[in-house]
């Protein structure tokens, strides 16, 4: 028996187009000094990252593959690292090998390091209704005279769009004046894509710019919203104030919740004009009644995928309002001090209501004045 | 703990009104809240927050009683009491509190789509209707100062100096009692004579007054502002039956709030401190706990201008008190006294532009339910508190203001889960909760979530192809601890499920497991809990079952099942419950325990399930997992029982209970160490007062056998022993770890104001007999910076939160809304380390071995060499700036201390560069002279510490010292190849070179911090501040930087100086290049060049004749082979004849692959090659010293010749040529010529190949091609051919040339030594060399033959021509002479005489004396030879000069 072990040191979130490390560790568990024990030969390991996209029947139409699989996939002694996964790899990298004819004595064990730049034109990680996108990186090994063994690692890949593509390692790289100097630039840009990545967050998503929304219905002005930036990182809090002390109609509650929408496109579909899935992510809801003002704050998890977009499938994040307003505008009853009888006052035990629900994104109140576009572009922060 | 967040909501008042409100009072539950104006009583409901009912006086009443002033709820909700201005007390009835009448029902429209926003909105969103009825009023004839409810009772304060009883239901004088203040005994401590009535009491009535029940007794503030308790000896209120005490000395009283779980009284004073007292039980006086004071470090503005204290209030759990005073701010202080909030300072004072905001006066505030807000009614923010009646009235005239804008404020709060729920089955994270969603601090939660894909096993078991399912281990989480717990900022923020909250709001416990994986919540009814594997929550599934149990001693988890204490509400019994998690939340899949009296509070040892009853005794159960039926269960069995109630005089006092493994005697763990995970004793904390109970050991120890024999008989419990005081939080662990004992078996204790304290073990050491005046555990106070929510034992850290804010105003204009009038309130996680505080508070006491023992269980920590450093500078702080002189300073002692650590030089420097240059000298005087410590750092290796140390040298030291070590350090650092010191100690000699000129040299003594240089400028402008990060390199090189880059003299004496530094550092470059070249270190040199920018052309060019030859190429050649990492060409098998030879030879290459990275593998060769060649040296000795004389004749001529101004200046002009190409078009010229030359490359192989013909030859370069070395190598071997060729160093290019097998190189080569320029001995050398390359290639190498052969025809050609002018037979000894001398050169380098070591090393002690000369000669110019040297500076340094301007 051999046992395989990988363990990915820095945890397994990766962006697109940085270095992923892996320490593969191939153990001979017997103990030495065991009288069963012997040793142990594997003839070849491998490994090699690759992305399987799996979509639903029901939602996505893709175009009939041809089964081109070549013959020899059915016998399990050709490597392919797909192999036994649901869905279509669309994407692989080229397999590496990291050893072979490999002994191993009783008790011995053997670490490989694999390194690998984790594709920088692949979609993200995303676990949604109609399409799954889900990274692995497959250790593929082969005893002598025995099929081959895959080991996965699943990790996460994050996409930043946006992002200056890093200069092609090797190729590409501006060679420095002096050769001897080399060793030490390379040291420096390995560090490079993921501060770079980070410092864009940071600015992206640092930046404040109230928008504020009248927020009307056919009665008139139930409250004013304000939200300070459209740009969030994951991990962070969607924060919006309410005023409702300047509006018309009483409001009795309000919901806002976090969603995301995943559109198949067009071509793509399975029936036409078929209803976008939504997804939610977290809800605030407020009873607000006699409240003049209030405010919450969303948390984005941290294990969502920030909004993207392939050939076959969009996402995007949308803040999804309800509103439950009285239907008559109540003008407040004013209390005059110094009646001759005493007043009791009574709030109302029915209050007729309406409700509206309000999706800036996609079924905005276009002719509103103030009214925008409400992006909720997601990114994760990786490290803090 | 609690944090305020967000902004706060603000309310609205649905009532148009110009009465404002100004006093708020929640009911018993905090349901319902009395709202105050004038004219108006309204009640609110909590949530959702509206106004349910408001009564309206009439006219004619109003006058009558005058305006409201002050409410009291009656404890069941049906009552409310007001008190007017004219000394009524009004009673309303409130009616329909039980009635199932609902307000602001929503009715939705029908037919409509959507039905409702939420189900179950009916009943839990609305408001239950309420309505208000007066009562007849009752006259006290006095104007009302004080109302306090109690049970059946009312009691109220007149300012006539009485008390008044009413009781609640029967009104009129028959329902009421008055007591005249003056009858009372008042007296510093009950134990005094009982005097009789206070005769200065005339005239002074009771300002304010609370009612506490576990004192029994009222805290009361006269209105003469003396503090005073009042306790009425028997169960009812009369007369003649109670007795005052005087708080002593204090006459500035203004409010009072007490503190029943505590036993606390906090009073407010006019001088705006809160006092706090507890009551001493033996005597019976009041005695001061503490103060709540803003300091006038953190609020040097306020701190004194405060005004009086305005209101105080205890939270409902009543850990936190919010205090207010005249001048506004709200401040929020833990039970004992830490400070967590202050609204005066900071953003919540001052707007982003800088301007000051009016802080927010508060006329009355109160918590809500459990704490979660705090409703607050604002003054009248346009001035004085009410306004007179008159201008009521003119406004009466104008239409009423439309909705005014002051009114209630509900501030959110979140709090820790152990301000209620205290229980230990996870004491390293923090877990708050908020009104709807838990935070809680975890590593990134996708990695913690899934320990599987991070660590994925399989097994390639034929038949167990499936990897394994990876079980959550807690361990892990606990191994990761530092990277999980510490690895970013980010909560984990979890919402709590909203069908669960809107039945059961507010949300009263909650819990997280050990691995902080599962939570799970309580509220009203029920409990859910969710797990961060699933995301999800669990919910019972049948409502009713939630509905029908409500938690009432908290819950905690024990491995994967929730153990709730709750109440059945169908049995009418308290239940002790455990729920697994994986299974369906539903009651047929619980384990259920009865209990015999009401819990109070639950908590988890292992096994073991400790509960707090109300009866004041403690049970204790074991707990077993069963796997049995489908579904695992836990079954629970009662354990011991122990009745605190002999010192327990109130249940609801207990704070925490808790188990552990903490033992006053450490001897008996000591010998075995799984017995620290015993259930050893009870921690009980008693209103802050930790009290420990030990498991009794004195019996015979036999016994301990028969418990570990499953025998379930329980040692019985010992006498409480009280082990501290003021404490709110207790964190102990069961886990063990031998090598951090210490801080396993200690006890953390966090106490308010006063820090932490740690109850450390001690241990004796190597097994030692403990001294027997040792004690065996030591309580150690220490400070830290924020406020402790979970201790990490084993990483020595203290995790926290503290509140942050962000400001949000600017951002819309002119109008103010909320956003602009608060910051946005969140909680940020903090960390502190404490190790340093406990460090040396062992040091103060002498128990400097346990400190050691300590330090060295935690001395692998990434943020040990922190603590150390802290630890120097506290200390080092203290003392140096201590005005008077210390008896016993501390600071030897440390030092001594952190000298047994390997860091401590890096520690002391550290510290130094962070403390101000006065202290040094004080520092230095306890730690050694920094030049020992400088050269420690020299022998250990360490250089960026030794250049730490330069620093410091360089201010307190004379220059020539400074510069002294400064050589030292750069020749080291050069030799080392740290390029990075190497460019700072150029700019360092330079700057101490100039600034040596016009500033006195610094002396220690004389040295005042006012004296200027550069460096010294920077030290003392320097702010120090402990928070910079401790990655002294980084900053070590910034200030390196930031002090030598001042500018140099600009007068002509200051470029005089620097133009000396310059040639002082070219000197020293220019030898270390001739030691690296001597050394054959091609690599080496050209890193060292690259790096430093040092001019390799013009350098080769002067020393082409001299060290920049190459006196054995065969060497030379394995050398470059082992240091650019080229494998040695191999030859194709078949094209090998002899067999012994291919044998030999693949031997060589093996050994030499093997160890291409270890130094003796040069050496191996090098003695493999010596005999043939020592065999033919001995032939004729003679003719090599003719030879030699004849080389020596040409070489002194050469030698001549260069000293001729002509000829130097010849070489200067190619010098300054290639320079300035060089430097120019470096960037790109370089690289593309290199290419080129590159692309060269394989056209001439090709060419070679075809050339050559055979199908034979064509595999054999194939091959050989496969042997180049790596591609990084190959360009640098080219750069460095390229350099070589362009300073004309022949010798070098034949040796490159070879390794890179470049026929043309070679032809070139020999091409060049045609012409007459070259000199004569170059020739030779190049013969020479050859030759001997020949020689090694046919014995040893034999994978270079094809390509010697393939420049025959050019070595046939310079061997003819040579043959012109030297005998042949010369060649051999030459090499031979020449080889000596190459192989002794490194050993030369260490010695410092090159000459004598060269004399001694010489096999032939008869060529000494005329080899004496000969030998100096091809030597570079060293310091060995003053004369030479001195005129060949004068030289160079003209022409560099020359090669600037």
């Amino acid at each position: 028996m051999i046992e395989v072990v990988a363990s990915m040191a820095r945890g397994p979130v990766f962006l697109a187009g940085e270095l992923m490390e892996c320490l593969i560790t191939f153990t001979n568990p017997m103990s030495h000094l065991s009288t069963s024990a012997s040793c142990e030969m594997l003839a070849w390991a491998s490994a090699q990252i690759h992305c399987q996209f799996h979509a639903s029947e029901s939602r996505v139409a893709l175009p009939a593959q041809g089964n081109k699989q070549d013959v020899q996939a059915e016998s399990n002694t050709v490597l392919i690292p797909s192999r036994g996964e649901r869905g279509q790899c669309v994407l692989d990298t080229p397999p590496k090998i990291l050893f072979c004819d490999l002994r191993l004595d009783p008790g011995e064990s053997k670490t490989y390091s694999y390194s690998e730049i984790v594709p920088i034109d692949g979609p993200p990680s995303f676990r949604g209704q109609a399409v799954k996108y889900v990274y692995k990186l497959t250790i593929g090994c082969q005893r002598v005279n025995s099929p081959i063994k895959l080991l996965r690692v699943p990790f996460r890949v994050l996409v930043l769009h946006g992002m200056p593509e890093p200069p092609f390692p090797q190729d590409e790289e501006v060679s420095p004046s002096n050769p001897f100097l080399e060793e030490e630039e390379a040291s420096r840009r390995d560090a490079r894509p993921l501060e770079r990545a980070l410092d864009m967050l940071m600015v992206t998503t640092s930046r404040r710019c109230p928008h504020m929304f009248n927020i009307t219905n056919m009665r008139g002005k139930v409250a004013k919203f304000c939200i300070f930036k459209t740009v969030y990182r994951l991990g962070e809090d969607i924060i919006g104030t309410f005023n409702f002390s300047e509006g018309d109609i009483p409001c009795l509650q309000y919901s806002v919740s976090v969603q995301s929408e995943e559109e198949i496109q067009e071509h793509y579909q399975r029936r036409p004009g078929q209803v976008i899935s939504v997804t939610g992510h977290g809800r605030h809801m407020e009873s607000c009644l006699h409240t003049a003002s209030s405010h919450f704050s969303l948390p984005i998890p941290l294990n969502v995928t920030p909004g993207f977009s392939t050939d076959i499938v969009m996402l995007r994040w949308r803040l999804h309002f309800e509103f439950v307003t009285a239907r008559e505008p109540m003008e407040p009853p004013t209390v005059l001090q110094n009646q001759s009888e005493v007043t009791v006052w009574a709030g109302a035990e029915h209050v007729d209501v309406d409700t509206f629900s309000w999706d800036p994104a996609y079924q905005g109140f276009a002719h509103q004045p103030g009214l925008g576009i409400l992006h909720v572009p997601l990114f994760r922060d990786q490290q803090h | 703990m609690y944090f305020l967040t967000g902004w706060p909501r603000r309310l609205l008042c649905p009532l148009r009104s110009e009465e404002e409100p100004f006093h708020i009072q929640p009911s018993s539950q905090r349901f319902y809240f009395a709202v105050l104006s004038e004219t108006q009583l309204s009640v609110w409901f909590s949530r959702p927050s509206v106004l349910i009912v408001s009564y309206i006086e009439s006219a004619k009443a109003a006058a009558q009683f005058g305006s409201y002033q002050k409410a009291e709820w009656k404890p069941d909700d049906s009552m409310i009491a007001v008190a007017t201005a004219k000394g009524y007390i009004l009673l309303f009835d409130v009616l329909g509190g039980r009635d199932d009448k609902y307000l602001y029902e929503p009715v939705y429209p029908k037919g409509s789509p959507r039905v409702k926003v939420t189900p179950g909105y009916k009943e839990e969103q609305c408001a239950p209707a309420l309505s208000l009825e007066m009562k007849k009023p009752v006259d006290l004839e006095a104007p009302i100062t004080s109302l306090q409810s109690l049970q059946e009772d009312l009691l109220v304060c007149t300012a006539d100096g009485y008390l008044h009883v009413l009781h609640w239901d029967g009104l009129g004088s028959n329902g009421r009692k008055a007591i005249c203040l003056t009858t009372i005994p008042f007296s510093l401590d009950l134990q005094s004579a009982r005097g009789g009535p206070s005769l200065d009491l005339e005239g002074v009535y009771i300002r304010c007054m609370q009612y506490c029940v576990t004192l029994d007794g009222f805290a009361v503030v006269l209105s003469d502002g003396r503090l005073g308790f009042i306790t009425p000896l028997t169960t009812t209120i009369t007369a003649d039956q109670l007795q005052g005490v005087w708080a002593a000395d204090v006459n500035d009283g203004t409010c009072v709030a007490v503190n029943n779980k505590y036993r606390l009284m906090a009073f407010g004073c006019a001088s705006g401190s809160v006092l706090v007292y507890m009551i001493d039980t033996p005597t019976g006086s009041m005695q001061l706990s503490h103060k709540l004071e803003l300091t006038p470090k953190h609020y040097p503005d306020i701190y004194n201008k405060t005004g009086p204290v305005k209101l105080i209030c205890w939270s409902p759990d009543y850990s936190v008190a919010m205090v207010t005073w005249e001048c506004g701010g709200l401040s929020l202080w833990s039970v004992f006294g830490a400070q967590l909030i202050c609204t005066l300072g900071e953003d919540f004072a001052y707007r982003s532009d800088g301007t000051k905001k009016d802080p927010i006066k508060i006329s009355s505030m109160s918590w809500g339910a459990e704490g979660y807000h705090l409703w607050v009614v604002l003054s009248n923010r346009r001035g004085e508190g009410r306004r007179s009646r008159k201008e009521e009235e003119e406004e009466m005239v104008t239409p009423p203001h439309p909705s005014p804008q002051a009114g209630i404020l509900q501030f959110h709060f979140i709090k820790s889960a152990l301000t209620v729920n205290p229980c230990t089955s996870n004491q390293e994270q923090v877990l708050l909760h908020g009104e709807d969603r838990l935070y809680l601090t975890c590593g990134d939660p996708s990695q913690v979530n899934s320990p599987s894909d991070t660590h994925p096993h399989t097994h390639l078991n034929p038949h167990d192809g499936s990897p394994l399912p990876h079980p959550p281990n807690p361990d892990s989480s606990l191994s990761q601890g530092l990277s999980t717990l510490l690895g970013h900022k980010h909560w984990h923020v979890v919402q709590i499920h909203s069908t669960y909250l809107e039945s059961n709001w507010p949300i009263r416990f909650a819990a997280i497991d050990t691995a902080g994986q599962c939570m799970a919540v309580a509220g009203r009814r029920g409990f859910a809990h969710y797990s961060l594997f699933t995301r999800k929550w669990k919910l019972f599934g049948n409502i009713s079952q939630e509905q029908n149990m409500t938690v009432t001693g908290g819950l905690a988890w024990w491995k994967d099942f929730v153990v709730v204490a709750c109440y059945n509400f169908t049995d009418q019994q308290e239940q002790l419950r455990l729920y697994q998690r994986s299974s369906n939340l539903d009651n047929a899949f619980a384990s259920v325990t009865k209990l015999h009296s009401d819990t109070l509070l639950l908590n988890v040892f292992r096994d073991m399930i400790i509960l707090f009853r109300a009866d004041c005794s403690i049970c204790l159960y074991s707990i077993e997992r069963r796997n049995g039926s489908p579904h695992p269960t836990a079954s629970v069995e009662l354990l011991q029982e122990v009745s605190m109630s002999r010192y327990i005089p109130h249940p609801a006092l207990v704070v925490s209970v808790t188990l552990t493994s903490v033992r006053t005697e450490t001897g008996i763990t000591l010998k075995a160490p799984q017995q620290a995970c015993m259930a050893e004793s009870i921690m009980l904390n008693l209103a802050g007062q930790l009290i420990m109970l030990q498991r009794d050991r004195s019996g015979p120890q036999v016994r301990d056998k028969d418990t570990s024999a499953n025998n379930k008989k329980l040692l019985p419990f010992c006498p409480p022993v009280v082990l501290a005081q003021c404490v709110e939080n207790v964190w102990t662990t069961c886990r063990s770890n031998r090598k951090k004992r210490h801080l396993l078996e200690a006890l953390w204790l966090s106490c308010g104001e006063a820090g932490m304290k740690v109850w450390l073990p001690l241990f004796p050491r190597d097994h030692r007999k403990p001294h027997s005046f040792l004690s065996r555990r030591i309580m150690l106070p220490f400070h830290i910076n924020i406020y402790p929510l979970a201790v990490l034992f084993e990483d020595a850290l203290v995790l926290g939160a503290s509140n942050e804010t962000v400001l949000y105003d600017g951002l819309q204009g002119p109008s103010e809304p909320l956003e602009a009038l608060f910051p946005y309130c969140t909680v940020e996680r903090t960390s502190q380390i404490y190790l340093h505080h406990i460090l040396r508070q062992l040091l103060v006491r002498n128990l400097g071995e346990q400190a050691l023992m300590l330090a060295q269980s935690c001395a692998s920590l990434p943020y040990f060499p922190h603590v150390m450093e802290l630890m120097v500078h506290v200390v080092l702080e203290e003392e140096a700036t201590s005005r008077e002189p210390i008896p016993d300073p501390l600071l030897p002692t440390v030092a001594k201390f952190i000298t047994e650590f390997p860091l401590f030089l890096q520690t002391i420097v550290h510290c130094a560069r962070k403390t101000e240059y006065a202290l040094w000298n004080y520092l230095f005087a306890a730690v050694g002279n920094p030049k020992d410590l400088f050269e420690e750092c020299l022998m250990a290796q360490d250089l960026d510490t030794a250049a730490s140390y330069l620093i410091i040298l360089q201010n307190m030291e004379v220059p020539a010292v400074s510069r002294q070590h400064a050589t030292l350090l750069f020749n080291t650092a050069l030799e080392q190849g740290k390029w990075d010191l190497c460019r700072h100690m150029i700019r360092f000699l330079k700057a101490i070179g100039s600034g040596e000129m016009d500033t006195p040299p610094p002396t220690p003594t004389t040295q005042e911090p006012s004296s200027s240089t550069g460096g010294f400028e920077f030290f003392r402008n320097r702010s120090i501040s402990l928070s910079q990060s401790a990655d002294a390199i980084a900053t070590g090189k910034f200030n390196l930087q930031k002090t030598f880059s001042m500018p140099a003299g600009p007068s002509a004496k200051g470029r005089d100086a620097e133009c000396a530094e310059n040639m002082y550092i070219d000197l020293m470059l220019w030898r270390h290049a001739r030691h690296l070249l001597e050394q054959v270190r091609l690599r080496d040199l050209g890193c060292f060049s690259a790096q430093l920018g040092f001019e390799l052309i013009g350098w080769l060019c002067r020393e082409r004749n001299r060290v920049a030859r190459v006196e054995d190429f065969v060497s030379a050649l394995k050398r470059l082979h082992k240091d650019f990492l080229w494998p040695f060409p191999v030859t194709p098998v078949g094209s090998i004849s002899s067999p012994l030879k291919n044998g030999r030879c693949r031997a060589v290459l093996s050994t030499r692959l093997l160890n291409s990275q270890s130094a003796d593998s040069l050496l191996n060769s090098d003695m493999d090659t010596a005999p043939p060649q020592a065999a033919s040296a001995n032939h004729s000795w003679l003719d090599r010293l003719e030879e030699r004389a004849k080389d020596m004749d040409t070489a002194s001529s050469a030698h001549s010749d260069q000293h001729s101004p002509q000829t130097h200046d010849a070489f200067l002009s190619l010098l300054t040529n290639k320079v300035e190409e060089y430097s120019v078009g470096s960037a790109t010229d370089l690289t593309e010529t290199s290419s080129v030359v590159d692309g060269d490359w394989t056209m001439v192989d090709e060419n070679s190949s075809t050339l050559s013909l055979s199908q034979a030859e064509l595999e054999h370069i194939s091959m050989e091609l496969a042997n180049k070395g790596p591609h990084k190598s190959q360009v640098q071997l080219r750069y460095l051919l390229h350099v070589f060729m362009e300073a004309g160093c022949l010798e070098w290019c034949v040796v490159i040339g070879l390794i890179l097998r470049d026929a043309n190189v070679i032809k070139q080569v020999i091409g060049f030594l045609d012409s007459p320029e070259v000199p004569q001995e170059t020739v030779q050398s190049v013969q020479n060399g050859l030759l001997a390359v020949d020689t090694w290639v046919s014995t040893d190498c034999l994978g270079y033959k094809p390509f010697l052969n393939l420049i025959q025809p050019q070595l046939q050609e310079l061997m003819d021509s040579a043959a012109e002018q030297v005998q042949p037979e010369a060649f051999q000894p030459t090499c031979q002479s020449s080889k000596l001398s190459g192989s002794d050169g490194p050993g030369g380098a260490a010695v410092p005489r090159a000459e004598d070591s060269r004399g001694v090393a010489a096999p032939l002690g008869l060529t000494l004396p005329s080899l004496e000369p000969a030998g100096g000669f091809p030597r570079p110019p060293s310091e060995d030879c003053p004369p030479e040297q001195t005129e060949e500076q004068g030289d160079e340094e003209g022409a560099y000069d020359c090669t600037l301007s």
